[in-house]
């Protein structure tokens, strides 16, 4: 089972398609979780998750908006659509019933 | 916006990551425009995480506690036999020099042998320390840099905390041998000088085992694009070089049975011949510099003949 900052990569990464590099990932992060997402652990976790055979990773062209240097593009495997499904299943079961989603409040 | 100043801190600090990280990275904080303390605090978290990701790395414990930990204190040892030894000569020959002394036969006699006896002690050493290096290398990439760090550390380690002579200790406390009277300093005024005290063993110990150890280190991880038998007669000599080393380290001995004490030291001349493989590595460099540097100048010799020999063709 993949970790919490593992499914939001894998899920950034599915979203952004050709797009998914380092700077756009954590730029997705960020606006969904409203939190800052450190480059350290973007990259370690990355790297985490291609160990795993979860994303591939290779070095695109550099841009001009980027200084010269190169982005480190990502791509989901089927692996990772398939750890992230699982994942989200998990947690939509886990969550049913919860005052969160039926809008109860406990006490 | 990043700063000039910040954007500086940020490279350096960019230097410790591997070009794989460095590139994105560094692209990544250029295109999100983040803060010059953003910019730096990013960069160090990353070599942070770097850092302490190969120290959950269970290959590096392996390789610490199997091949580093062992290389690393028997060089420490030997470096500090080789340092008290230097120092002793040193405080002998410059501390109290006499002019006098040079009339005298005899003493360019001692002076000779003394100097062809340590000079062939460091050599040793920092053959030993390439070869420790070299074996160290050959490491996995992943685990070399980890590597490399623990192979510093634990030098000066065992320098400082003076490893061999606890291990002497426990040895004889645990084999219940009675301490002896303490004897007397015989070195005192040499120990009592601080540059052969403090600084001296540190001397020694940068040139001839962290130099020549990180040279072998370099060697040992570029081997693979020698070709096989070379590295295999490399690998092997360097191993049983490092082999060697445990019966010229005070202590270690102990802890071996007689009988192999005694076969040790009955073949240590035999085996002694494979501590200078790094030299006859240096020297395959050299020859193979040697020989190009010898072609290009036959080249141009045979040049510059044919010219003057066309020129003289011309003249008649």
């Amino acid at each position: 089972m993949i970790g919490e900052f593992e499914y939001l990569i894998l899920s950034s990464a599915t979203r952004l398609g050709v797009d998914a590099y380092g700077a756009s990932i954590r730029s997705e992060i960020e606006k969904a979780t409203g939190r800052k997402c450190s480059i350290g652990a973007l990259y370690t976790t990355l790297d985490r998750l291609e160990v795993k055979g979860f994303v591939t990773t290779w070095m695109g062209e550099p841009t001009r908006e980027r200084g010269g240097r190169s982005k480190r593009l990502v791509q989901v495997t089927a692996t990772g659509v398939k750890e992230a499904s699982d994942f989200f299943r998990a947690i939509s079961r886990i969550s049913k019933g919860a005052s969160w989603t039926t809008n109860r409040t406990t006490r | 916006m990043i700063s000039p100043k910040s954007w500086a801190v940020a490279l350096w600090l960019s230097r410790s990551l591997c070009q794989a990280d460095r590139e994105p990275v560094l692209g990544d904080l250029t295109e999100s425009g983040e803060s010059g303390g953003g910019a730096i605090a990013d960069i160090l978290g990353l070599v942070v995480r770097r850092w302490t990701t190969g120290l959950f790395d269970m290959r590096v414990w392996f390789a610490v506690g199997s091949l580093i930990l062992p290389i690393s204190y028997l060089l420490s040892a030997i470096a500090q036999n080789t340092a008290g030894i230097g120092a002793v000569y040193s405080w002998m020959y410059l501390n109290n020099w006499d002019w006098a002394l040079t009339r005298n036969p005899g003493f360019w006699h001692v002076l000779r042998e003394t100097a062809i006896y340590y000079g062939i002690a460091c050599l040793v050493l920092a053959c030993w320390s390439w070869s420790g290096g070299f074996l160290i290398g050959r490491l996995p990439n992943a685990t070399l840099r980890a590597s490399r760090i623990a192979f510093i550390v634990l030098l000066a380690a065992s320098f400082l905390v003076d490893v061999r002579g606890r291990l002497i200790q426990f040895w004889t406390s645990s084999h219940g041998v009675p301490l002896g009277p303490a004897l007397p300093d015989v070195h005192a005024p040499i120990t009592a000088n601080v540059f052969y005290h403090l600084f001296f063993p540190w001397i020694v110990l940068a040139m001839l085992v962290i130099l020549p150890g990180f040279s072998g280190i370099w060697h040992g991880n570029r081997s693979l694009v020698l070709e096989r038998k070379i590295r295999v007669v490399l690998a092997t000599a360097a191993t049983i070089s490092v082999l060697i080393l445990l019966i010229h380290v005070p202590g270690v001995e102990l802890l071996f049975g007689a009988a192999v004490r005694e076969w040790l030291w009955r073949n240590r001349s035999a085996m002694q011949v494979l501590h200078y493989c790094p030299v006859g590595r240096c020297s395959m460099w050299l020859r193979m510099a040697s020989g190009v540097i010898g072609g290009v100048t036959l080249l141009w010799c045979n040049k510059r003949g044919d010219r003057k020999g066309d020129r003289q063709c011309v003249k008649r």
